[in-house]
């Protein structure tokens, strides 16, 4: 389409600053990773070579990055409560009454707050004798000398480390419903009410297919949140008690075992795991999908 | 409620069903308070109790129960014992300085890209595009290892640059301001173009100021993302002094200096104040929904 004044030449100008940076922090990871994950990567020189699939044979074989794999796919089961929670907070909140406000900002609160410094804090809510057992303690749940140590116990860890994310994430999901019910148009809602329907069957046939878009971001953006789930863990148990996730796995063995091409390898299996499941969402949450067909 | 359709002027209810219904609607709104207190409680009681315990003199105790939640003995010696025990002005200003320099630049990077992809018409517009969305589902934390290599290439490491620039081109914030630029009204660009204005003259004058709301709106994301980051400046920074709050103040308080608990409590609270002023400051610009999804 043709503007009038527009010179051709002058869009490239707008968006080279942009993509230049872009190319060089995030397209160039993204072909690096996959250059070096069939190279040996020599740190001290920056020297490489081809190695062929000797990485990922070797993730194949090893017990540790199966383990991390293994949690990560266990992280994944936090995306239904979270999104659970967050919509059920959404229509919690998707009112007008004196003080919504107030409650719509506490419950984003943690989402604001640094993930390092808030795991301190539950570090010690967490903690053998700390506030939680304490609680638990109190209201007769479990009886004196019996605490479980959350972030200690390899049976318990990965879970208390997904209860926290619950924790910091879920009102970011929350704002997201929020601002999707908003756009919820009124007209088929009352034509449903005045033909009978009763409050879940209104969700059910007009909210949720109105909201069909945003569930689809909410779930693909918590999806790619839980298999990188890494942060979380790294400042509340430092991988230790089996909490080591897919993530946590790569930057061990390149920070600490300094072997970037096998780190690039197991990345890489993240980063084709993330994208099968965008396409499986989109297959089941996209336009043609579930909530589109009336169900 | 549709007025046009009353012919005639509703006869005004009596005052006594107005109250019943002001008192009925208040009952029923019970249950909704109810829930929205517990989940409130969920959110803030870890930095409620971590306030509390900052502000207790007495550090014993401050595990119990219920007693927790108040602080025993209340003073603010410990408060006084942080600014004594780490540079936390120090690291408060490299916040303040990798933050703002971090927002600075997404506002000049993410504007003019954003609106050559929305309002100019160019070869290789849709590639560019679906390039974004591509990185969007991929984990960002899988450019950590080649980012760190480019740095070091560069020659970066442990400089601010290395800290800043990385986050600078993000495809989020893209999509954010598109989605702004593209409800601007087409007939006010073309008639700013017709007058002669330049098409920078045209962005800066006409199309920035109508999407203001939401620059204000990634302003504070991108502004909360820089100040909150953990992973990448830890990374990337040795020398403790250049660190920021959330990696400085995370090192002391699980290395060597976290003796006591009421202090490491201290120093986090200190921490987590600009972050919930800056936050009660912007609040409405993304809790009141209006921005931040839109189809």
């Amino acid at each position: 389409m043709p503007m009038p004044g527009v010179h051709p030449r002058t869009a490239y100008l707008f968006i080279a600053p942009f993509f230049t940076v872009f190319a060089v922090f995030t397209l160039w990871p993204m072909l690096f990773n996959l250059w070096l994950a069939f190279r040996d990567y020599f740190p001290q020189t920056g020297n490489s070579m081809w190695n062929g699939f000797a990485h990922f044979v070797e993730l194949a074989d090893s017990e540790r990055f199966g383990h991390a794999l293994k949690n990560s796919l266990i992280f994944l089961l936090l995306v239904l409560p979270l999104q659970v929670g967050a919509f059920g907070l959404a229509l919690l909140v998707h009112v007008r009454m004196p003080g919504i406000g107030f409650f719509r900002a506490l419950y984003y609160l943690p989402v604001v707050i640094a993930v390092s410094i808030a795991a301190v804090v539950w570090q010690q809510v967490l903690r053998f004798d700390g506030l939680f057992n304490w609680f638990l303690e109190s209201v007769h749940l479990i009886g004196f000398g019996e605490q479980p140590d959350w972030l200690g116990d390899r049976q318990l860890a990965l879970y208390a480390v997904m209860a926290f994310s619950f924790w910091k994430n879920v009102g970011y999901y929350m704002v997201l419903y929020l601002a999707g019910l908003q756009t919820v148009p009124r007209e088929p809602l009352e034509a449903a009410q005045i033909d009978g329907a009763d409050a879940w069957q209104r969700l059910r046939h007009v909210v949720l297919p109105a909201l069909q878009p945003v569930i689809l971001l909410c779930t693909l953006l918590a999806t790619i949140q839980a298999l990188k789930a890494f942060q979380e863990v790294i400042v509340l148990t430092a991988g230790q008690a089996d909490t080591q996730t897919a993530l946590v796995y790569v930057f061990g063995v390149a920070f600490y075992g300094h072997n970037f091409g096998l780190a690039a390898a197991a990345g890489l299996i993240v980063t084709l795991v993330c994208l099968a499941l965008a396409a499986l969402q989109l297959r089941f949450f996209g336009e043609q999908g579930l909530l589109r067909r009336g169900g | 409620m549709n007025r046009e359709l009353v012919l005639a002027p509703p006869l005004a209810p009596p005052r006594w069903y107005r109250l019943r219904r002001q008192l009925r609607d208040a009952v029923l709104a019970l249950p909704r308070y109810a829930a929205l207190l517990l989940f409130g409680a969920f959110t803030v009681f870890p930095f409620w109790w971590a306030t509390a315990a900052a502000l207790s003199s007495d550090g014993a105790g401050i595990w119990i129960f219920p007693a927790a939640f108040l602080p025993n003995d209340p003073g603010l010696r410990w408060f006084g014992r942080v600014f004594y025990e780490m540079p936390f002005w120090r690291y408060f200003g490299n916040s303040l300085l990798i933050s703002t320099a971090t927002t600075l630049l997404v506002l000049l990077l993410t504007i003019p890209c954003a609106y050559a992809l929305s309002r100019m018409a160019f070869r290789g517009r849709n590639a560019l595009f679906v390039l974004l969305l591509v990185t969007l589902m991929v984990p960002a934390e899988v450019a950590i290892v080649p980012n760190f290599i480019t740095c070091a290439q560069l020659g970066l490491l442990d400089s601010y640059v290395a800290v800043v620039l990385p986050n600078v081109a993000g495809a989020f914030g893209v999509f954010l301001m598109r989605q702004a630029f593209q409800d601007t009204p087409a007939e006010v660009l073309d008639a700013a173009r017709v007058d002669g204005a330049g098409e920078f003259g045209v962005m800066c004058r006409v199309a920035v100021p109508m999407a203001r709301p939401m620059i204000a709106t990634l302003a504070v994301f991108t502004f909360v993302a820089a100040w909150n980051d953990y992973l990448w400046p830890a990374v990337v920074l040795k020398e403790r002094l250049k660190m920021p709050l959330a990696v400085g103040i995370f090192n002391d308080l699980t290395g060597p200096f976290a003796v006591s608990t009421n202090l490491v409590m201290a120093a986090i609270v200190l921490s987590v104040i600009p972050v919930v002023g800056a936050f009660a400051l912007t609040q409405r610009f993304f809790l009141s929904g209006g921005g931040l999804v839109r189809r």
